[in-house]
């Protein structure tokens, strides 16, 4: 390998905890979405890298199995904010805090 | 893939096809009875499937399994989904839902919930997570008209979204170690002296917690509750009984391929269970709504399984897959009650609307009361001989701490569910008004009754077949 897995795996995991925090500070729905948008791709990456690693292509089949139910997981949210910005006008997270117990 | 692979496959293709047929024929005809009852018999279909068909290979494309612990957990959720959709017949009549799209995705549920049981590789467990959580997402929403049903989708949306990104991230650090997906050789990446062992470890604590928020264990069980009380019934139902049953059976293979040496992960279940099991009786114990109760003491019930996982070998596998199966149908058959009461004026939840209409209702409030007491471990019913394989378990392989305080939940567990019985029953007062329910359902609550009842009499039949799985 030409790029040596401690970086990939340096690189992917600084952007897995990008996309996290995203989700942790941003109260906004579709900024929540993307965050977990960017979590994911960190994953298709490491994926990338340990197949390259380990000379297999079962990593890079995983990446298109998981492209794939990310895109499933993409419109089925986008399906939801619709759907919750029909119902309350408004996609701040707080805003659904209806049930406390 | 061959054609071999595709026959094993049989019961989950009869489930997932006849989902996609019940989706299109509902656009042209949106006949709720009609279509929900054909889904009734799609999932039996598969269950006959499953239990009659020996499939030709043993493992499909070293993604799963299609041995004897496969095939008995896909019979499991398809009747699971059966008796949903039977409990569903009258309520979704009642609230407006898509007969096509909501059979169609209960089916489809069943389908994920069958193939993460059955998996032998991570990719597989991945995507049968995923097959039924994305269904979840929908589901719990279902009820347009009702805004907890929204911000209980919302909830399990973001935070089931984000366990996607561990569960990912925790599969894809594993591989990194290991360099296989396949089940068990994949562990063998955290076994003393490998070469990426930190990097294994943490993939498999990201995937610990993922796992956590899918059954709900304490830290990570704070959205149970409110998506319990925001989601349909029957659905609470199914998200209660089938994802977490399925999770647990998926994890008894997960830990199988463990090194025999697992003195640094038992002391994180240790506590996992102790917690969730003291966490999930305080919280139950204040609750006012029972829906919420439910959902507190799955809390509690998913501590208990986890003992048995902890107690490990033949004994502890055979005690989850039985108490799997009691949970399940008492379970089901509690949120069928409260799916049967509902009518026009929305589901009955709170105490004040179960006081006194046991004499209203006798046969399903008698049948919540046993549901109920079967939860409480009260002989003779199933829940009872299910809480005694676990506990004799636990005391065998030396977890005695872990069985007294389980023991301990159980005895206060009863103040909360015997507290429901007593409304119903100690008073002739009853002000509220509610539906007398269908056929379908009543005919539903019979077989989860008669599930805890036999199993609670004659439990032999079962744990043969169940120690015929582990052998």
């Amino acid at each position: 390998m030409i790029v040596p897995m401690s970086h990939i795996l340096a690189f992917s995991g600084a952007m897995f905890f990008m996309g996290f925090a995203c989700v942790l500070a941003q109260r906004n729905l579709i900024m929540i979405l993307i965050g977990v948008e960017v979590m994911l791709n960190a994953v298709g990456l490491t994926l990338v890298g340990a197949s390259a690693l380990w000379g297999q292509v079962d990593g890079q089949i995983f990446v298109i199995f998981l492209m794939a139910m990310t895109s499933a997981e993409v419109s089925i949210s986008l399906a939801m904010v619709v759907y919750l910005h029909r119902r309350s006008k408004t996609l701040e997270a707080d805003a659904f805090s209806g049930m406390k117990g | 893939m061959t054609g071999d692979d595709l026959a094993a496959l049989l019961p989950i293709l009869v489930l997932a096809l006849g989902s996609v047929g019940l989706l299109l024929i509902g656009a042209w005809f949106p006949r709720r009875r009609t279509l929900i009852l054909t889904g009734v018999g799609i999932a039996v279909a598969a269950a006959a499937a499953a239990a009659f068909y020996t499939p030709p290979v043993e493992e499909i494309s070293g993604l799963y399994g299609s041995g004897l612990y496969a095939r008995f957990f896909t019979v499991l959720w398809s009747l699971v989904a059966a008796l949903v959709l039977l409990l569903s017949v009258r309520y979704a009549v009642e609230l407006g839902f898509a007969g096509g799209e909501y059979t169609a995705l209960v089916l489809f549920g069943a389908a994920g919930m069958s193939l993460l049981s059955a998996s032998t590789s991570l990719v597989g467990f991945f995507l049968g997570l995923e097959a039924f959580t994305l269904v979840f997402y929908i589901l719990i929403a279902f009820h347009k008209g009702d805004p907890l049903g929204a911000e209980a989708g919302l909830k399990y949306l973001v935070l089931g979204a984000v366990a996607t990104g561990f569960m990912a991230f925790g599969i894809a650090l594993i591989y990194t170690a290991s360099g296989t997906f396949h089940l068990p050789e994949a562990m063998e990446g955290i076994t003393a002296g490998a070469r990426f062992r930190p990097i294994g470890l943490l993939g498999w604590g990201m995937l610990l917690v993922v796992i956590g928020f899918k059954v709900s264990l304490v830290p990570f069980h704070l959205w149970t509750p409110d998506v319990y009380q925001g989601a349909p019934a029957p659905v609470a139902g199914l998200l209660s009984t089938g994802s977490k049953g399925a999770v647990f059976a998926a994890l008894v293979t997960l830990l199988a391929g463990l090194p025999a040496d697992r003195s640094d992960l038992i002391p994180i279940l240790w506590v996992l269970s102790a917690i969730s099991m003291v966490v999930g009786t305080l919280s139950a114990l204040r609750q006012d709504n029972v829906k919420r109760m439910l959902a507190y003491s799955s809390v509690v019930h998913m501590g208990y399984v986890m003992i048995a996982l902890l107690s490990g070998g033949a004994s502890g596998g055979r005690a989850i897959v039985f108490y799997l199966v009691a949970y399940a149908a008492a379970n089901l058959g509690a949120f069928g009650v409260i799916a049967s009461l509902t009518g026009a004026g929305g589901e009955p939840q709170t105490y004040d609307d179960f006081q006194g209409i046991g004499w209203r209702n006798p046969f399903r409030c008698a049948a919540l009361a046993i549901f109920l007491l079967s939860l409480a471990g009260i002989p003779p019913t199933a829940g009872f001989i299910g809480k005694f394989g676990i506990f004799y378990a636990a005391m065998e392989s030396g977890y005695g701490v872990l069985a007294i305080l389980g023991i301990l939940a159980s005895l206060i567990s009863l103040y909360y569910y015997l507290r429901v019985v007593v409304l119903m029953f100690m008073t002739f007062e009853c002000e509220v008004d509610h539906a007398r329910g269908g056929i379908s359902e009543h005919s539903a609550l019979t077989i989860c009754l008669g599930a805890v009842v036999i199993l609670g009499i004659l439990p032999g039949p079962l744990l043969d077949l169940i120690a015929a799985l582990f052998s």
